[in-house]
């Protein structure tokens, strides 16, 4: 089966085309770019598009618009050349790339995106739990590097490639493949004015 | 025959259309997030750009299937770069690009204000340049000088707010739903549109200003009694929505004066307002229906603009302003 995934939901968008389990070719850029990764791919693979099996994306957490493009982007796909889509969580995917440690998103307002009890969740990165001895990844844990380290965590370099959740981990963890709806984004956040009428 | 998909995602519409290469509509589809956003009482930008996501795919899909056309009978795919919400525009161009891609199809990346004078050239009546137009909407108040139909030069614009907006916010302070357009223009009729003198703004060249008028309602509304505003809410909206128009029609008529333009055209969501369809009986008025945030406008456009073939697109952004 050849599986197209890509993840936009962070600044480092990454792509990649998976035969049968094997990466025949991976990419990282930016969500406005995706496309143009995804073409890249198939040319390098000498491949066709029409060649493309299943759909895997990112869901997320993440930057809501980089989220979109990636979101919008897999389900006209999925659409046009009648490939069944899979959603994949961002969290799950940086996860997957490094066994053991604990996956941290940046959140921007003081906020990360990280895993509470497996589950993905918003929360201030001063607040994130923090547990000594354990490694960190992600472009949060980049982020808040000082305050885990602070707190006896270890964060591999910042240019350790533990940190960009890379779509071949997307590809592996592809469950239910389904209509476009099949993958829905992980927001964690209400809209601001959404938050300011209830509130 | 040639046809053209369209997409649009620059503001609160979710919209796609398919347009022949003459100008013939086939498929007009809108998905209004009017409702969505009148709670907020305008338009949210995230709240916006998140139904985009859950509307746009579907909207596509209905657009082909009225249209009785697949992507395979496509020409090209025409969608909206800019001006607009950055997120909201980056959705349906992320969507077009996919779409274009899967068929290799040409993009045409099109200027939502040329959309909206496009929406002029559709059949079964479309007008012929050169024109004066005046572009009037929630988001945009310009007047336009069009020489062809490939573009148009820009004669004035706005200093504040759009005369939508300048509608939004009286709406507003009368106490009226959201859009504030439709509900002022309904209450109107029963006003009388003498009763309170508000100021036209006259600032320089052919631009345009509305923030003075809204302050002259908010003071007139406060030095009023509460019973008395309630009474006479149907004289402030007449009276508020005269000022509007006036200005609109006003400048638009010194605009063709300038250029030694005969013929004025009306387009963009103010254009559905009943007085100043009055005012200007003699423009061009697009349809009604054309009048606010389509898809078949911008694959209209489309049929004037260059054609990115692929894979020129592939990286393309949208931008939020205009350059
Ligand atoms: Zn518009």
């Amino acid at each position: 089966m050849l599986v197209l995934a890509f993840d936009t939901a962070t600044d480092v968008a990454t792509s990649a085309l998976v035969l049968n389990g094997e990466v025949v070719g991976e990419r990282a850029s930016r969500a406005v770019r995706i496309l143009e990764d995804v073409d890249s791919l198939l040319a390098g693979a000498a491949l066709e598009r029409e060649a493309i099996e299943g759909i895997v994306v990112g869901t997320g957490p993440g930057s809501y618009t980089g989220l979109r493009m990636g979101l919008v982007t897999a389900r006209a796909l999925a659409i046009a050349l009648d490939a069944p889509l899979a959603g994949v969580s961002t969290l799950a995917a940086l996860a997957a790339g490094a066994p053991g440690a604990h996956p941290v998103i940046d959140a921007r307002r003081s906020e990360v995106f990280a895993l509470e009890e497996g589950s993905p969740a918003v929360m201030l990165a001063e607040d994130l739990p923090v547990k000594p001895r354990d490694a960190y990844v992600g472009d949060g844990a980049v982020r808040y590097r000082e305050l885990l380290e602070a707190r006896g965590a270890r964060v591999p370099p910042d240019d350790d490639p533990v940190h960009t959740p890379w779509a071949r981990h997307h590809a592996a963890l592809a469950g239910g493949f389904g209509s476009p709806d099949a993958a829905q984004p992980i927001y964690l956040r209400l809209p601001d004015a959404e938050k300011s009428l209830s509130g | 025959m040639e046809l053209i998909l369209g997409v649009e995602t620059s503001c609160d519409e979710t919209a796609a259309g398919v347009v022949t290469g003459d100008g013939r509509i086939l498929a007009n589809v809108v998905a209004s997030q009017a409702d969505l956003h009148a709670r907020y009482g305008g338009v949210v930008p995230e709240v916006a750009s998140r139904r985009h996501l859950e509307l746009v795919t579907p909207v596509v899909t209905e657009a082909l299937e009225r249209a009785g056309a697949g992507l395979e009978d496509l020409n090209a795919v025409a969608v909206t770069r800019g001006p607009g919400l950055i997120g909201a525009l980056l959705v349906g161009l992320s969507a077009a690009k996919a779409l274009a891609w899967s068929r290799r199809l040409p993009l045409v990346p099109v200027n939502h204000l040329h959309g909206h004078v496009a929406s002029l050239y559709l059949q079964p009546d479309p007008l012929e340049p050169p024109f004066v137009c005046l572009l009037a909407s929630g988001g945009h108040t310009l007047l336009l000088e069009v020489r062809d139909r490939s573009g148009f030069d820009v004669l004035g614009s706005t200093l504040d707010d759009a005369a939508g907006e300048a509608f939004d916010k009286g709406a507003r302070l009368l106490g009226l739903g959201y859009p504030g357009g439709a509900a002022i223009d309904r209450l109107a009729r029963e006003g009388d549109p003498e009763a309170f003198s508000f100021p036209v703004a006259r600032v320089p060249g052919l631009d345009f200003s509305f923030s003075g008028l809204k302050t002259a309602l908010l003071y007139t509304v406060r030095d009023l009694e509460p019973e008395e505003v309630e009474r006479r809410r149907a004289d402030l909206a007449a009276s508020y929505q005269r000022a509007i128009v006036r200005a609109l029609s006003e400048r638009t008529l010194e605009a063709a004066e300038q250029t030694g333009l005969e013929r004025i055209a009306v387009v963009g969501g103010v254009a559905a307002n009943s007085e100043l369809r009055c005012a200007m009986g003699e423009a061009a008025l697009a349809p009604l229906e054309l009048c606010t945030d389509n898809a078949v406008m911008i694959a209209s456009a489309a049929r004037f603009s260059p054609t990115v073939p692929y894979p020129g697109y592939l990286a393309l952004d949208a931008y939020a302003t205009a350059a």
